[in-house]
């Protein structure tokens, strides 16, 4: 230890959080560990802007006709509202979202490396995302109401900072792409020694096949957006019809990113809940290799299910049976998942802290996302419902029911291993009870309403729609305050807690919670050595 | 059965339905059955006391991943099929099915009949009979939603895309664009009246409207046009100087255009500058002030404002009849705020106030509505005045009378018999809402 | 160990592997190589969009792509395709030189490879200057470029956003191949940089025989 590290008291161990200290080492660092920090700082700006936007656009909605004449006037600033929640919530927070932060974080532990193939490399990544959100901010100067799917013609004929909001998009996606690209490297080459591919955990195989998806989907919608830029500086003609251009070429190119988007997005989280429930049930993950394999399957099958955002686009009816197929192909995968994590519970010792009731909570959420998603899938009833609240809703509750959930779970769950504290529990729980219940508060209205037929993105509406949208609104504010509570409790317990957390608190197996509540520097005192399965949990019938 | 998506209004609805419900039992039954086996386990196998106890390590179970993952893949390809048997009738409109075109644009539908009859935001079909939509769109994407007959299609710039249905009953059905086509997509809304077959047959049959323009000389035709079609709004005959240039000795005329080059008004220009206006826009005039009136006129109406034109040469005066204020729906007025319904007759397109005011504060021809309310203005004469009730009617009945410093006199004075008193009140609750 | 440590320390003697603090060197060349093949991999799918963009745009407008690519000067785009399989040649070989540790063969080899890159360049600027004066440029552009907007839209696109892979190319082989080689800096047991190098330039040529054909030949 040497004498010019500040925080090295007598009592005070070293670690990563302490051992240098300055902005400067903070914002410079390549060490994974301080990049997650710097990710989970920067998302979480957006992720709270995205909420406002949200909470604005619901409350102009509570009630048919203008409604908060002040600040959303006029159509055209609910149209910016609406483009904004989903561009910063998507690009901004939900895409880097737990790869970047607990991926960074966690990746390197759970193999047993010192830190990721390319530590600079992770870095720029950062900075490339920095840089795509400032252009995004100055890009809010003559703000976008094209919507965060910039379909064609619109977005190529308006007069909004269309260019230089999708450039923005294109340089995000360029720091997903790298960090994917960091991702697979260091999990093929860094394992610690006896860490063979099927001892993993399935946090790593489903980060693994989250990079995959990161690495070989973004680098077509960054063209794709470049393109826009094209036919809107110099009349290209490839996407508008008035210069011999197709829309739905675009519409093709823009949902082969943006269906697989999606699986970037809730596949980490599906790793999340695969490593809490055994944890919190003392048992294995029933069927490791299944879950494994379904990851892989997912990632693979996302790939060629796109066009089923596009059934009404104009795509002949031989395409549009063949995505709706494949599509009911890549549920599957999920719902063996969904089974095998219940499966894991059963017969097992079974605690509810926090992480628990969350993961729990996901499995309610995502049988309700996935079927009704099997709704879409269906062609005839996708006529009605597509571009009705009903697709919305659904959507909600896959990104937040499913993705976000997995992102509050995990923070929750490695939380003293980051951060060297305990939160407080019954806090924790107390705004997870409101999260839950504003989150479906929220949207189980929009089912209804999607079922009678109200269109998405309308800054108005018939009378009829009214007392269904009041409830959502309700619910949205509930939703809201949930998540306040629940990260001012970490980000307070972090700044000021005091309860210090053991090395192991929840007596996991995986490797990270082998080492240091917070780790040091390196990661491990000495590099570990695997030599039993993952999960091993409970007796062995046998010996 | 479960009547998820209410009334149902063509012949298909119920297989959409009845796979809509299938789906419904399929995904309750799922949902409650696994979360329900979690919340057993939970609770039959929580610690108590906060003691951990003794676990099987049970790994897993090949016969249940098998049975787990076919048992799904079966009733998700009982499910596919179901969604494909709906759709399929969907997709195929039986053959002679009445063909009705329909255009989609920023911010209204456009329907044509076969006999060349024309509506716009009303669809207007008979009961019992199919109906095939031939669809496509003037400027954006845009997307025809009719909730009741569980139908719906893009429409696309640049071709054509299909969409039919067969009404099984009488009605006022609501049409949505369910798309997002920019600032007015909420309001693009139109009505779908399904009408009892003799009396559909009479509504298509009266053409009494086009017959009459169609027996008329062309200039006679063209100048009901230039009624109808509210070019009077903007172009006098009298030499007068409003939004646009006056007819009086347009034809041939020579002068220059706001882009620098030269123009002579022969029947090529005028009919380039009805049908896309910015083209060549005269100097001195608004270059965004003229609507476009493609897919509007024929090629008929076009020839007669031509000839109409040609006839307005100073040598006699031209006596106009002033257009009948068009018909409202006035139910749906009833039920409206004052600001509602002052906001819906600002956004008509026949009153035309939009072509010259904005909403968003940017200049067009005349001062934007936003802010206009209670604000204080200078005139053109430079005394000030203060926005209220009694200067914004005015301004309406007598445009001229009090211009604001750095706006012209283009605003017509068209509204006398065209507004009300009461539509006016209607009206100013809705500036005062656009501050 | 010292809290000032970078993770790369590269004070290293000439022709040894740089020390890196979480990898040994045989991981290391392991990983680097991985990283450099994703990463061709995503340049393949970024300018798989535009081969595919072409593709349909040429369906909707064979007409017009048939008579833009007569356009093209044949000559140029072949004698750049000669240009550009040369570069590649003679970035193999000085792979090959830097596994010998033959860095003045490094530096001479990526040097020709550097040279053609900058030919391929000069002569692009000819093919676009003389479209320009055709005001067939998309800045400047008169009815000439609008006639074959769809064309153009893509030749620009494409052979613009190759060039730009030229440049970065060039730049690439000059801070890690030309500099570190003209301080010895490889050897058998360290050539890495010279190598991903190499493959990134391969990438750039190869890319550059699907457009000549493509974009000269079939229009």
């Amino acid at each position: 230890m040497s004498a010019h590290t500040h925080a090295a008291h007598a009592n005070e161990e070293v670690n990563y959080l302490n051992w240098k200290t300055g902005l400067w080492s903070w914002l410079s660092s390549t060490d994974h560990k301080r990049i997650c920090f710097l990710y989970l700082f920067a998302i979480m700006i957006f992720f709270v802007a995205g909420g406002i936007a949200a909470l604005l656009m619901r409350l102009e909605l509570s009630t048919a006709g203008p409604t908060i004449p002040g600040i959303v006037k006029d159509p055209h600033t609910y149209n910016v509202l609406f483009t904004m929640h989903g561009v910063f919530m998507i690009f901004l927070f939900v895409v880097p979202g737990i790869p970047a932060t607990l991926g960074n974080f966690l990746i390197p532990l759970m193999i047993g490396a010192k830190d990721v193939a390319f530590p600079r490399l992770n870095l720029f990544s950062f900075y490339l995302y920095v840089l795509g959100a400032a252009c995004g901010a100055v890009a809010m100067l003559n703000p976008v109401d094209t919507g965060w799917t910039f379909y064609a013609p619109y977005s190529t004929t308006t007069d909004t900072s269309v260019s230089l909001m999708v450039f923005a998009a294109f340089i995000l996606g360029f720091s997903s792409i790298l960090t994917g690209l960091n991702f697979i490297v260091t999990i093929h080459q860094l394992r610690a020694p006896g860490m063979t591919w099927m001892r993993l955990p399935v946090f790593i195989w489903a980060s693994y096949a989250t990079a995959v998806i990161q690495t070989v989907a973004t680098p077509v919608v960054g063209m794709t957006l470049l393109l826009v830029i094209a036919e809107r500086m110099f009349g290209a003609g490839i996407f508008d019809p008035s210069k011999g251009g197709d829309p739905v070429l675009m519409e093709h190119l823009f949902w082969f990113y943006s269906h697989p988007v999606v699986y970037i997005m809730v596949l980490p989280a599906f790793g999340v809940v695969g490593e809490i429930i055994p944890v919190f049930s003392r048992k294995p993950l029933f069927g490791y290799k299944m879950v494994v394999l379904s990851s892989m399957a997912i990632a693979a099958v996302g790939f060629i299910v796109w066009a089923h955002h596009m059934f009404v686009a104009g795509i002949s009816d031989f395409s549009a049976k063949f995505f709706s197929i494949v599509t009911f192909l890549v549920a599957v995968p999920t719902a063996i998942k969904v089974f095998n994590w219940v499966s894991t519970m059963y017969k097992g010792s079974i605690s509810f802290k926090t992480p628990m009731l969350y993961a729990m909570a996901f499995v309610f959420l995502f049988m309700v996302a996935g079927t009704t998603g099997i709704y879409l899938a269906m062609l005839g009833v996708d006529v009605y419902y597509h571009d009705t609240y009903f697709v919305v809703a659904h959507f909600h509750y896959t990104i937040q029911g499913g993705a976000v959930i997995g992102l509050i779970a995990a923070l929750h769950f490695w939380f003293p291993k980051m951060s060297g504290k305990m939160y407080n529990e019954r806090v924790a729980r107390i705004a997870f009870a409101m999260l839950f219940l504003g989150f479906n508060l929220t949207f189980i209205p929009q089912f209804i309403l999607g079922m009678d037929g109200m269109p998405r993105r309308y800054y108005d509406y018939p009378p009829q729609y009214q007392t269904l949208h009041t409830l959502s609104t309700v619910g949205a504010f509930l939703n809201g305050f949930g998540y306040i509570f629940s990260l001012l409790n970490l980000l307070g317990t972090a700044l000021f807690g005091k309860v210090k957390a053991p090395r192991n608190p929840y007596n996991s197996k995986s490797l990270e919670w082998q080492t240091a509540s917070p780790p040091i520097h390196e990661n491990f005192e000495t590099t570990p050595i695997v030599n039993e399965e993952p999960y091993n949990y409970g007796t062995h019938a046998h010996a | 059965m479960l009547g998820l998506l209410g009334e149902q209004g063509s012949d298909f609805a119920y297989k959409v339905d009845y796979a809509n419900d299938i789906v419904t039992i399929i995904s309750v039954v799922c949902t409650v059955a696994i979360v329900g086996a979690m919340l057993y386990f939970a609770v039959k196998y929580r610690q108590r006391d906060g003691v951990d106890h003794e676990t099987p390590a049970i790994e897993g179970n090949n016969a249940l991943e098998v049975i787990w993952t076919v048992f799904p893949t079966l009733v998700c390809i009982w499910v596919a099929w179901l969604g494909y048997d709906s759709f399929v009738d969907l997709r195929t409109p039986p053959p002679g099915a009445m063909e009705v075109n329909v255009t989609g644009r920023k911010w209204a539908w456009d329907f044509q009949y076969k006999n060349g009859k024309r509506t716009t935001s009303e669809l207007v079909v008979p009961v019992g009979e199919p109906v095939k939509l031939i669809m496509t769109s003037k400027d954006v994407l845009h997307s025809f939603f009719v909730p009741v007959m569980r139908t719906k299609m893009d429409v696309i710039p640049g071709r054509y895309t299909h969409e039919w249905f067969r009404p099984i009953k009488t009605g006022d059905f609501q049409v949505f664009c369910t798309e997002y086509c920019g600032n007015e997509h909420s309001k693009m809304l139109a009505r779908l009246k399904v009408l009892p077959k003799a009396e559909f047959e009479r509504w298509l049959a009266d053409d009494s409207e086009e017959r009459k323009l169609a027996a008329m000389k062309p200039s006679d035709r063209g100048k009901e046009l230039y009624v109808a079609k509210q070019c009077v709004t903007c172009h006098s005959l009298d030499g007068s100087p409003r939004v646009g240039p006056s007819w009086l000795k347009l034809f041939g005329k020579q002068g220059q255009l706001a882009s620098g080059d030269k123009y002579t008004a022969d029947e090529n220009y005028i009919r380039e500058s009805i049908l896309n206006p910015q083209a060549k826009t005269v100097a001195g005039y608004p270059a965004m002030g003229m609507p476009s009136y493609q897919g509007q006129l024929s090629d008929d109406d076009l020839t007669g404002i031509i000839e109409f034109i040609k006839t307005i040469d100073g040598s006699q005066k031209i006596e106009v009849a002033p257009a009948a204020p068009p018909k409202k729906a006035d139910a749906a007025l009833a039920s409206m705020t004052p600001a509602e319904r002052g906001k819906a007759l600002v956004a008509d397109s026949s009153n035309m106030c939009l072509t010259c005011h904005s909403l968003d504060g940017s200049k067009v021809v005349g001062p934007s509505f936003k802010g206009l309310w209670g604000r204080k203005e200078k005139l053109s004469d430079g005394s000030e005045v203060q926005v209220d009730a009694a200067y914004i009617k005015e301004s309406v009945w007598k445009p001229a009378a009090k211009i604001v410093a750095g706006y012209g006199p283009a605003m017509p004075a068209m509204y006398e018999g065209k507004l009300t008193d009461e539509n006016l009140n209607d009206i100013i609750e809705y500036l005062k809402t656009l501050q | 160990m010292s809290s000032n440590a970078a993770t790369l320390d590269h004070n290293v003697a000439p022709g040894e592997p740089p020390h890196i603090h979480h990898m040994d060197s045989q991981t290391a060349y392991g990983a680097a190589k991985l990283g450099m093949w994703l990463f061709l991999a995503t340049e393949v799918l970024l300018f798989a969009v535009l081969f595919c963009s072409f593709a349909i745009m040429r369906y909707y407008h064979l007409e017009e792509f048939h008579e833009g690519s007569h356009h093209l000067n044949v000559w140029w785009g072949g004698l750049n395709t000669i240009i550009l399989l040369c570069s590649s040649y003679w970035a193999a070989v000085a792979v090959t030189k830097a596994q010998q540790g033959d860095n003045p063969g490094v530096v001479r080899n990526f040097g020709y490879s550097f040279v053609c890159g900058a030919g391929f360049l000069v002569i692009k600027s000819i093919e676009y200057t003389g479209k320009y004066h055709h005001g067939m440029f998309p800045f400047g552009a008169t009815e000439n470029f609008y006639e074959f907007k769809n064309f153009l839209g893509l030749y620009y696109c494409m052979t613009g956003l190759h060039a730009l892979h030229v440049i970065i190319g060039m730049v690439v082989m000059f801070i890690y191949g030309i500099k570190p080689a003209l301080r010895n800096r490889y050897s058998a047991k360290y050539y890495t940089p010279v190598e991903l190098s190499a493959l990134y330039w391969h990438l750039v040529d190869l890319i550059w025989i699907y457009l000549f054909p493509l974009l000269y030949l079939v229009g």
